[in-house]
């Protein structure tokens, strides 16, 4: 509610001789203006009763004018001279409605049950319609979501949870209750205030009841919103998804902006710019390594065994971050061309893995510094090294670089923590491994060794 | 009928018609005084309905409560009087709540919807005594719909000698139809004993009302002025009837035939200024077809129609 006052004065004859500029506006609108006659009729009825009752009267007031109509709460305290106006809960909202059908009112739905919860999605009301199942017991109280076990929509989202955030209606959200399936659909509702007071609506059986789906016990619970299948890999691709494209087009606008594609703009704007392409590159980044980090810690991941060559791997991937290293003034030593390393091992994940080893170089290196990338075969072993200059790693982080979220104190948005163990998952899944030679101050050797592939002739034992 | 309504000499008139001359003949002996709208009389009756047919339900499954509720359209609700109370004081809350509803404003637009809602505590965190009475009252409070939305008096919130007296004139109908069965009849018997006994023992909104009155304690004052801005009746009243130690339907009955100079003292317990009281009497003053005799009532209704 909009707790200030608007406070004017009419005179003995009616004429408004002061008024707040919110008044003042209205009155001018309404052709007239200070000392002349009170031009909004309701108000000026109002003001003739105060009088004649001799006596303070609080009414609801309505106005209008060309785009808005008015309603607010007029106190008229009259007196000998005329009387005093105090006008408070201003609100102005337009001349058209949006006109939404109630989803919940008037009609009656089979098999239905009628809920509300309030702003937290407790249940405060739950009833069967005549022809349904009756309602479990000791729902009072309870979270929506623990009573409704949520099901995600073909998009992996929970309508309600969207219904939440935007405090606005939703339909089409799958639950279960029992062996149950539902489908609700709720209004958003608000009291007088325009406070979000929660949802109304009603859970219709589905005509359908799916095979009962076992529930993976280890999932996880949000406290908020009960069993959501996180594990499940079906909502982790969804997710991935539904995130992929919206960061996507973060970055792409972010970029433009940033790079004043479209015209000059403040150099401290496109400096912001930059900074959100930047984090958004950094979330998709972290998109990308949560999706893979829940596709290999599935049970039985494997990969594929392909045919590959290390020395071929090494040299696209510093093909593919030449420029970030340029950027950096770093010179990368690459394999030379005939520089072989027979191997099986799936293609794009050896590169994916090459790429992080790369990468990692390349971000914690000092300008104009190098990186060496050597190939090499020790026995039964295929191997690929990436070294550079940087600061080193001393035997104690060794000994947790690879672990889930590790980032060894570091705390700026370069990565996720997730990369390395992600690299070594993928590297022992391809039945290789990857390894860290370092000590401070003399940079960091990693090895990704793979099964050799010794049906090749010229490998790289020959190389001068 | 105690009294003819017709000439001398005049044949017995249909039901109908008969009803007809006793409505005209009170409405002949005070022709200045409001009738009830036709929303009003609808309101009440399906209030009436769904409350025998609850009972009907709680007392044997079995009944068919359309066959009892057609015989009582057509011979009268037994208790007619004893209703009357309580199923007006339920309409005029309902009339009241729907027209708070339907005026009051659009929920603001979200450009954040995260700032929407900072007041709500962190889901899954313990709710204070006072929280868990509030969420106690809106629970007592929803129970007086149906599974529609439409008005109903739960059954807890029933006075006991109200409730009593429709489970006894259910039976009574319901015996009628079993009677040549003593089996079933003694059933009956017993389970009018056991929802009697059951009901004493149930709680309503009035309680849930005391008991947020109570945890309230010196903030009650706060609670009632919030009411008031949100336009949540139903917690406004049963601050008030608790405060009054009245049930909530007498409350319910005072506040809304109350004449705007009778405001203050109704909520003179809970310490409201008169400007706290403003949107109570600005919301009172809209609803039409009010049951009160103040004159600055009616005079502001007729400038509502010209407007």
């Amino acid at each position: 509610m909009n707790e200030r006052v608007i406070r004017g004065r009419i005179d003995r004859s009616g004429a408004l001789v002061s008024a707040d500029a919110p008044l003042l506006r209205l009155q001018q609108r309404a052709g007239a203006g200070l000392d002349k006659p009170l031009a909004l009729p309701h108000l000026a009825r109002l003001v003739t009763l105060a009088q004649r009752l001799h006596r303070d009267i609080s009414r609801p007031l309505y106005a209008a004018d060309d785009h808005s109509d008015i309603h607010a709460l007029v106190r008229i305290t009259p007196d000998a001279d005329g009387a005093s106006l105090e006008i408070t809960d201003w609100r102005t909202r337009p001349l058209s409605q949006p006109q939404t059908p109630p989803i919940a009112e008037g009609a009656v739905v089979p098999q239905s049950w009628a809920w509300e919860c309030d702003q937290q999605l407790r249940i405060v009301a739950l009833r069967a319609a005549a022809d349904a199942p009756p309602v479990p017991e000791g729902w009072e109280g309870r979270s929506l979501s623990e009573l409704f076990e949520l099901q995600p929509d073909d998009d992996g989202r929970f309508p309600v949870l969207r219904a939440l955030a935007r405090q606005a209606r939703f339909d089409g959200q799958r639950v279960r209750t029992g062996q149950m399936m539902m489908t609700l659909a709720g209004e958003a509702l608000f009291d007088a205030t325009g406070r979000f007071t929660g949802f109304r609506g009603n859970a219709v059986a589905a005509e359908e009841q799916p095979a009962a789906q076992q529930r993976n016990p280890g999932a996880l619970v949000d406290p908020a919103f009960g069993s959501l299948p996180l594990s499940d890999p079906q909502f982790g691709r969804r997710i991935d998804g539904a995130l992929r494209g919206p960061l996507s087009r973060i970055i792409a606008t972010a970029e433009t902006i940033s790079g004043q594609f479209d015209g000059p703009i403040r150099a401290d704007y496109a400096r912001y710019a930059g900074d959100i392409a930047h984090a958004g590159r950094h979330l998709l980044g972290l998109v990308d390594d949560l999706a893979d980090l829940q596709n290999i810690e599935r049970p039985g991941f494997k990969a594929a065994r392909d045919e590959i060559d290390l020395g071929d791997l090494a040299r696209r991937a510093v093909g593919l971050l030449a420029m970030k290293a340029e950027e950096k003034g770093i010179r990368i030593d690459a394999p030379r061309t005939d520089d072989r390393a027979p191997a099986y091992g799936e293609f794009r994940r050896v590169l994916q893995v090459l790429l992080n080893l790369l990468g990692n170089a390349i971000r914690y290196s000092p300008d104009n510094s190098q990186i060496w990338i050597r190939v090499d075969r020790e026995e039964d072993r295929a191997t690929v090294t990436v070294a550079d200059q940087g600061q080193g790693i001393d035997a104690e982080q060794q000994a947790v670089v690879f672990e889930k979220f590790e980032r060894l104190g570091r705390t700026d948005s370069g990565g996720s923590g997730l990369g390395l163990y992600i690299a070594r998952r993928l590297a022992r899944a391809m039945d290789g491994d990857l390894t860290v030679d370092s000590a401070p101050g003399q940079g960091a050797r990693f090895t990704l060794s793979l099964p050799v592939r010794d049906d090749d002739t010229r490998d790289v034992s020959n190389r001068s | 009928m105690s009294e003819s309504v017709l000439s001398p000499g005049i044949d017995p008139p249909s039901p109908t018609l008969s009803a007809r001359l006793h409505e005209l003949a009170d409405y002949l002996t005070a022709p200045a005084v409001g009738r009830l709208t036709e929303e009003q009389r609808a309101l009440a009756l399906g209030i009436a309905r769904r409350m025998v047919m609850d009972i009907a339900a709680r007392l044997d499954p079995a009944i068919d409560p359309a066959a009892l509720w057609n015989e009582w359209l057509r011979g009268g609700l037994p208790s007619a009087p004893r209703l009357a109370g309580v199923c007006f004081a339920r309409v005029e809350e309902h009339r009241w709540r729907e027209q708070s509803t339907q005026r009051s404003s659009p929920p603001p637009l979200l450009s954040e919807p995260e700032a929407a809602n900072d007041e709500a505590p962190p889901v899954g965190e313990a709710l204070s005594d006072v929280d868990q009475a509030y969420l106690a009252l809106q629970i007592a409070d929803r129970r007086r719909f149906d599974a529609l939305g439409n008005p109903a008096i739960a059954i807890a919130d029933l006075d006991s000698e109200t409730f009593r007296a429709l489970l006894l004139d259910i039976a009574a109908w319901r015996l009628a139809e079993v009677s040549k069965d003593a089996k079933r009849a003694a059933k009956l018997g017993d389970a009018v004993r056991a929802e009697t006994d059951r009901h004493a023992t149930e709680s309503g909104i009035a309680d849930a009302g005391r008991a947020y009155h109570e945890a309230l304690g010196a903030d009650a004052a706060d609670a009632a002025a919030a009411a008031i801005a949100r336009h949540d009746w139903p917690v406004l009243i049963a601050l008030a009837a608790a405060a009054h130690r009245r049930s909530y339907d007498d409350m319910a009955l005072a506040l809304l035939t109350a004449e705007s100079a009778a405001l203050p003292s109704l909520f003179a317990p809970l310490r409201l200024d008169r400007l706290a009281l403003a949107p109570i009497e600005a919301s009172l003053a809209m609803l039409p077809a009010r049951a009160v005799g103040d004159d600055d009532h009616n005079e502001c209704r007729s400038t509502e129609r010209v407007r």
